[in-house]
């Protein structure tokens, strides 16, 4: 498929290009490094001889900019990279969305509310994101669980871990 | 003679019982996650990596390195069995050891990858006693622009061997090249990339990243795919010594498998999974009945298994020796030396003898070990694969939380990872490999460090770096291998060789 050849009446079909593996991997590659130039704009670059903090931060955005736009004019060329990413797995915003937030929450939770009880949190939590996980297996693996961080990382490691909330 | 003087040095640092206890336990969960699908020994290490701060810094590495080799012996235990790779490392010993397995000779296709593993194991764990300090000497008399160019030659070469495009690979090592400068500028004091969030000022921990990207972001990669089922060969295992002719066909093959793993792993972007796919590729072209291979041929599996082996344990060659890692284990190795205030580097030798010679001497305790563990206690391991990967992802995400949080007792780290793990997942979908972004993140502040230093000793004058022999060498070395990657055949050749399906 060639950029020109497109009739006008599909939206759809820039759309499907768009989607291509290679077209978001250069895209992505391309916003990291146009990101990482916008927050470098004012750190001193300094001279090859006495590098600033921006010398070498500001050359790799460039070179990963440039690396960016050859992965994406080669996403657009490549006529075999027509598997989308959104045709393969269609449920996948479950995992991503209850995985990061059980340990977001773990993460908030484990100096306030101590061990145990952010452990329960995030089994919670992130049992939701499989979906053939029922109540009483989840309690039972959080139990489980409990009690063997508590052996290895309190008892057995000696970590200074909060286990029960401080009232 | 030097060398069983410094062996014996090796020995008793190995020999005492903490030590042995922790490539004990290394063994035993290298065996255990190789084992099991869906968690790898990149993503292991990195959750164990904050554990290490509170060991001796010997014991630690003793232990990641037994995850490391002690995987590459489990792997190979599911992938006979269930025909499912436990690592990505014994994928090709599926093809002849499953088939083995149907034909009622899993005892035998088990025992001839444990004992060629083994074998392989011993002599390159020898390998590295003889070239490790010849090498560590080339590596003290380099310069910082000599330095510089080997790490740059170091990071190509990681992306030309190992799999998928090489354009996104090397934007991969240049993302995490910047992941790595986030922080404090050690020369300058300024800070870049912090985001004004005052955690990041002090950087980011190699375990967070590592736990991010790899741990969670297999964890929600897994969960997104359907579960596989699992087809366990169902007859008792009777018969676990192999025949005659069994032996009689796999020795060569071993040391053919042990020749080809050794150099391969030395290798940047080598190690133990492109090791068994040459190893394969060799015996099938080698044989003079090539058309059993696919059918249960006994050097499908005995040349992989003692490939993978032998590469895995040779890649710790260049980072022992002149603190370059290639590939991304030995990349948390060497975060893992940092943790505890060594610099990695040809200096490590001579000053840490106790450590370098003990970790070198565990490594053969670890590999006869490894054998009791996996050949008369597999009953073990194969019951352990009923254990479904929807308990197995809590206890791994639990773990993955509890690692990050004890990096730095730190809140903050733990939503890093989180996010690191939504990227992590991001790059898989769009075929990023994220195992050279590691690389990069642990080379980056060395090769900015090594750039600074050149530019200073040559007053701001680029030419230095082909103006010394040396770092030019290096840097041709590289070009040529970019050159290579670009000429039409070779990539074919390179697709094909990860292509033994």
């Amino acid at each position: 498929m060639v950029l020109g050849e497109r009739p006008e009446n599909s939206g759809a079909a820039v759309w499907h290009m768009l989607a291509r593996k290679d077209v978001l991997a250069g895209l992505m590659f391309m916003g990291v490094a146009l990101l990482g130039l916008w927050l470098s704009r004012n750190y001193p670059i300094g001279t090859a001889l006495r590098m600033g903090t921006g010398y070498v931060p500001r050359l790799l955005c460039w070179i990963l900019l440039g690396l960016g736009v050859l992965v994406l004019v080669q996403g657009l060329r490549n006529a075999q990279a027509m598997r989308t990413p959104s045709s393969e797995a269609s449920a996948a915003w479950r995992p991503v969305v209850f995985v990061t937030a059980s340990l977001v929450i773990f993460g908030l939770s484990i100096e306030r509310v101590g061990l145990v009880i952010s452990i329960l949190l995030l089994i919670g939590i992130g049992a939701v994101a499989a979906r053939d996980l029922r109540p009483l297996e989840t309690l039972a693996a959080a139990l489980v669980l409990i009690a063997l961080s508590w052996g290895i990382f309190i008892l057995g490691l000696g970590l200074t871990i909060p286990v029960w909330p401080e009232w | 003679m030097d060398l069983l003087d410094n062996l014996a040095v090796g020995f008793e640092v190995a020999l005492t019982p903490a030590n042995l206890l922790f490539a004990l336990a290394g063994a035993l969960i290298g065996t255990l996650i190789g084992v099991l699908p869906g968690i790898g020994p990149i993503a292991t290490i990195a959750m164990l990596l904050p554990l290490t701060f509170h060991l001796e810094p010997t014991s630690g590495l003793i232990m990641l390195a037994g995850i490391f080799y002690g995987a590459q012996y489990g792997g190979s235990t599911t992938a006979i069995l269930v025909n499912l790779p436990g690592e990505t490392s014994s994928v090709v010993t599926c093809i002849d050891g499953h088939q083995m397995a149907r034909q009622g000779r899993a005892g035998a296709a088990l025992a001839v990858a444990a004992l060629a593993s083994f074998f392989a194991g011993c002599f390159s764990t020898l390998l590295i006693a003889t070239f490790a300090p010849p090498l560590a000497k080339v590596g003290q008399s380099f310069g910082a622009p000599e330095y510089f160019s080997l790490m740059a030659l170091g990071l190509i070469a990681a992306v030309v061997l190992a799999h998928g495009s090489v354009i996104k690979a090397v934007a991969m090592i240049i993302l995490g090249l910047l992941v790595g400068l986030v922080g404090t500028d050690g020369n300058t004091g300024g800070t870049r990339f912090t985001f004004g969030i005052t955690e990041l000022t002090d950087g980011i921990d190699v375990a967070t990243l590592a736990i991010g990207v790899f741990g969670v972001g297999e964890i929600i990669t897994n969960l997104t795919q359907p579960q596989e089922t699992r087809a366990l060969v169902s007859q008792r295992i009777t018969r676990l010594w192999p025949t005659r002719e069994d032996f009689r066909r796999a020795w060569p093959a071993v040391l053919r498998g042990t020749a080809l793993g050794s150099v391969l792993g030395v290798l940047p972007g080598g190690g133990a999974t492109l090791s068994s796919f040459a190893a394969y590729a060799l015996e099938k072209r080698s044989s003079k009945h090539p058309a059993q291979f696919g059918h249960g041929a006994v050097e499908g599996v005995a040349g992989p298994e003692s490939a993978n082996n032998a590469g895995a344990q040779t890649s710790f060659i260049p980072m022992l020796t002149l603190g370059i890692p290639g590939n991304a284990v030995m990349a948390l190795m060497i975060g893992a030396l940092t943790i505890h205030g060594i610099q990695p580097g040809p200096q490590i030798m001579t000053e840490r003898p106790g450590m370098f010679w003990g970790m070198v001497a565990s490594m053969w305790m670890g590999n006869l070990m490894l054998v009791i563990i996996n050949l008369p206690l597999i009953g073990i391991w194969v019951q352990l694969l009923k254990v479904p990967y929807r308990f197995l992802y809590l206890a791994i995400l639990l773990f993955c939380g509890i690692g990050v949080y004890t990096v730095g007792n730190s809140s903050a780290a733990v939503l890093l990872a989180a996010f690191f793990g939504v990227a992590g997942y991001v790059f898989t979908r769009l075929e990023c490999e994220p195992a050279p972004m590691i690389l990069g993140f642990v080379l980056g502040p060395l090769m900015e460090e090594n750039l600074r230093r050149a530019m200073r000793i040559s007053g701001g004058d680029p030419m230095i770096f082909v103006q010394r022999p040396i770092s030019l060498g290096l840097l041709l070395t590289a070009l040529v291998l970019c050159l290579l990657v670009a000429l039409p055949a070779i990539r074919s050749k390179r697709e094909e060789a990860f292509q033994e399906n």
